[in-house]
């Protein structure tokens, strides 16, 4: 089974660009990815002939607009293996989605309750749980990676009985390892906590199946999927999402208000207050779409080949510090000693080449791996062999122009 | 010490950049001439906050002329560091603080260097250069 990405470069008009008159190379895509014409194209035509608001006139516009914005809700639910089209709610993304469950837990924390984390947290998926302690008096508590970058042997006794939310990503942005989800998915539930997972690294490479999983929650924003940006999902299970207290309020969420009390909506709208982003759940379902018509094992065996490929040359090259995982991830994180990585990414840019450069939202992770920041190469469907190999021969160049005092 | 004629010579350099792998080459010649600061002189309060990179800047007002030491840990930064004193070299602060640094630094031609982030850290610096 030979995956050809260029057979889908041509679906991404944005990369056959030149940047400092080089050929655009984007290797930035755990950031945000590119979008296929179909995104572009579902977008276009919503606007063209289908823009309405939804779930309020009876006219034909708002009829349709209606129809392919919960059709696309099924798709998305579909993509995600949800057992319901109702356990999928429209965010902003996933760092919406995470404080919408961080607020609508609060009511059931007490003083001196655990919400447990993991190492790898981006920022997003730390610092509204970090809040949520501070308000309620819970206790923020994290499970450790070795210094080598390993998950501790022993990490059941962090899952304790007061376990009330365990929060981990799937899979790391900074550093591009897999959690061990499972394991402590089934650790979290023998105690009794919530439990959710951070997608957002996950939904562009790997199926997802949360009825598999089995978490109350799992989130992603559609932009690091081929989807449009402000658009993402918190999926939940029905009775996790019916704990929740809704953190906005207004229209579309109500059933019925007098100035006395408000009778709040059934799931979704219940969790969907005001007009929804209508073309960013188009486009998105048109993202998942674009990933199903796709060879997804042949997808993500090719980026893994890439992020595989860069890894074993930076190796062999020598003197770089890598951070993520020889083999199963599609980044590279990586830093060379005395040479800052913000001088590294000028370079690599200055030849055309986007990289992320910096701690990637994950201070506390940089800390524990002693550095500052790294430097992240990220791939995607689109691309090339000779773009990684590209990059490696950029990266090796700036390493030597300024690696020499 | 620098002279002026060393910032017109810095100045014309830079402008005389017509990519950006030539500006960042340019930087990094000028980074190898900034004498580096010591460990000790390294302290949270020398420290420029809001710089992507850590930056340290040192003012000493000496006989009415101002004398500045920085340094950075990246290397573009030290190049770029190099360039601002240079337009300050051998100025009194009162001189320093009457001349328009951001538009200064913006016939440098370095813009492409000082993205939106980065900015707000080279505003800490021009501002540390003009405080008393
Ligand atoms: C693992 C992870 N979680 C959460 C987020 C936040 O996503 P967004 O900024 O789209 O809400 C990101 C984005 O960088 C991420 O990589």
């Amino acid at each position: 089974m030979v995956f050809d990405s260029a057979l889908l470069r041509p679906m991404f008009p944005i990369l056959a660009q030149t940047a400092y008159e080089h050929p655009l190379i984007y290797l930035d895509n755990a950031a945000t990815t590119q979008k296929p014409l179909a995104v572009l194209d579902a977008i276009q035509t919503y606007y063209r002939t289908g823009n309405a608001n939804v779930h309020r006139g009876a006219h034909f516009l708002s009829d349709r607009a209606t129809s392919h914005f919960e059709n696309a809700r099924t798709v998305v639910a579909e993509f995600l293996k949800a057992p319901e089209q109702s356990h999928v709610i429209w965010t902003k993304g996933a760092t919406e989605a995470i404080n919408m469950v961080a607020y609508g837990l609060e009511h059931v924390l007490e003083k001196g309750d655990e919400i447990l984390i993991t190492s790898l947290e981006h920022h997003a998926n730390l610092v509204p749980w970090q809040q949520l302690a501070f308000r309620t008096g819970a206790r923020l508590r994290v499970v450790p990676l070795t210094s080598s970058g390993e998950w501790e042997e022993e990490f059941a006794h962090y899952f304790t009985d007061r376990t009330r939310i365990f929060a981990a990503t799937h899979i790391s942005n900074a550093i591009g390892c897999t959690t061990p989800l499972s394991t402590m998915l089934a650790l979290a539930k023998q105690q009794g906590a919530f439990t959710l997972v951070d997608g957002a690294q996950a939904v562009a490479h790997y199926p997802v199946d949360v009825s598999e999983l089995d978490c109350d929650f799992y989130v992603f924003s559609g932009h690091k999927m081929y989807g449009p940006t402000g658009i993402g999902v918190l999926y939940g299970k029905q009775h996790a999402l019916e704990v929740l207290m809704p953190y906005q309020t207004g229209g579309e969420m109500v059933r019925h208000v007098s100035y006395q009390a408000t009778e709040f909506n059934v799931l979704p709208f219940r969790l969907e207050a005001g007009t929804p982003n209508i073309e960013g759940a188009i486009g998105l379902a048109a993202a998942c779409d674009f990933l199903s018509e796709q060879n997804r094992p042949a997808l993500l065996a090719w980026e893994q080949s890439l992020a595989n490929h860069v890894y074993t040359r930076l190796k062999k090259y020598g003197g770089i510090d890598l951070y993520s995982p020889e083999k199963n991830t599609t980044l590279v994180s990586f830093s060379v000693p005395n040479i800052h990585v913000i001088d590294l990414n000028a370079y690599l840019d200055s030849q055309g080449i986007a990289v992320r450069a910096g701690s990637h939202c994950a201070h506390p992770l940089m800390a524990q791996l002693g550095v500052t920041g790294t430097l992240r190469a990220s791939f995607a469907c689109y691309n090339t062999l000779e773009e990684a190999d590209r990059f490696c021969d950029a990266l090796f160049d700036a390493m030597e122009i300024l690696g020499d005092d | 010490m620098t002279d002026p004629l060393q910032a017109a010579d810095i100045k014309q350099r830079l402008q005389e950049c017509r990519s950006k792998e030539e500006t960042f080459k340019a930087l990094v010649t000028l980074s190898k001439t900034l004498p580096r600061l010591s460990a000790d002189d390294k302290t949270d309060a020398n420290k420029v906050k809001g710089c992507e990179s850590a930056v340290w800047l040192i003012t000493d007002d000496c006989q009415g002329i101002r004398h500045i030491k920085a340094d950075s840990d990246a290397k573009l930064m030290r190049g770029v560091l190099v360039a601002l004193i240079s337009l300050v070299a051998g100025k009194t602060l009162p001189d320093i603080q009457n001349m328009d640094l951001k538009a200064e630094l913006a016939e440098l031609n370095l813009s492409s260097y000082l993205t939106s982030s980065r900015t707000n850290g080279i505003l800490a610096i021009l501002d540390r250069l003009q405080q008393p």
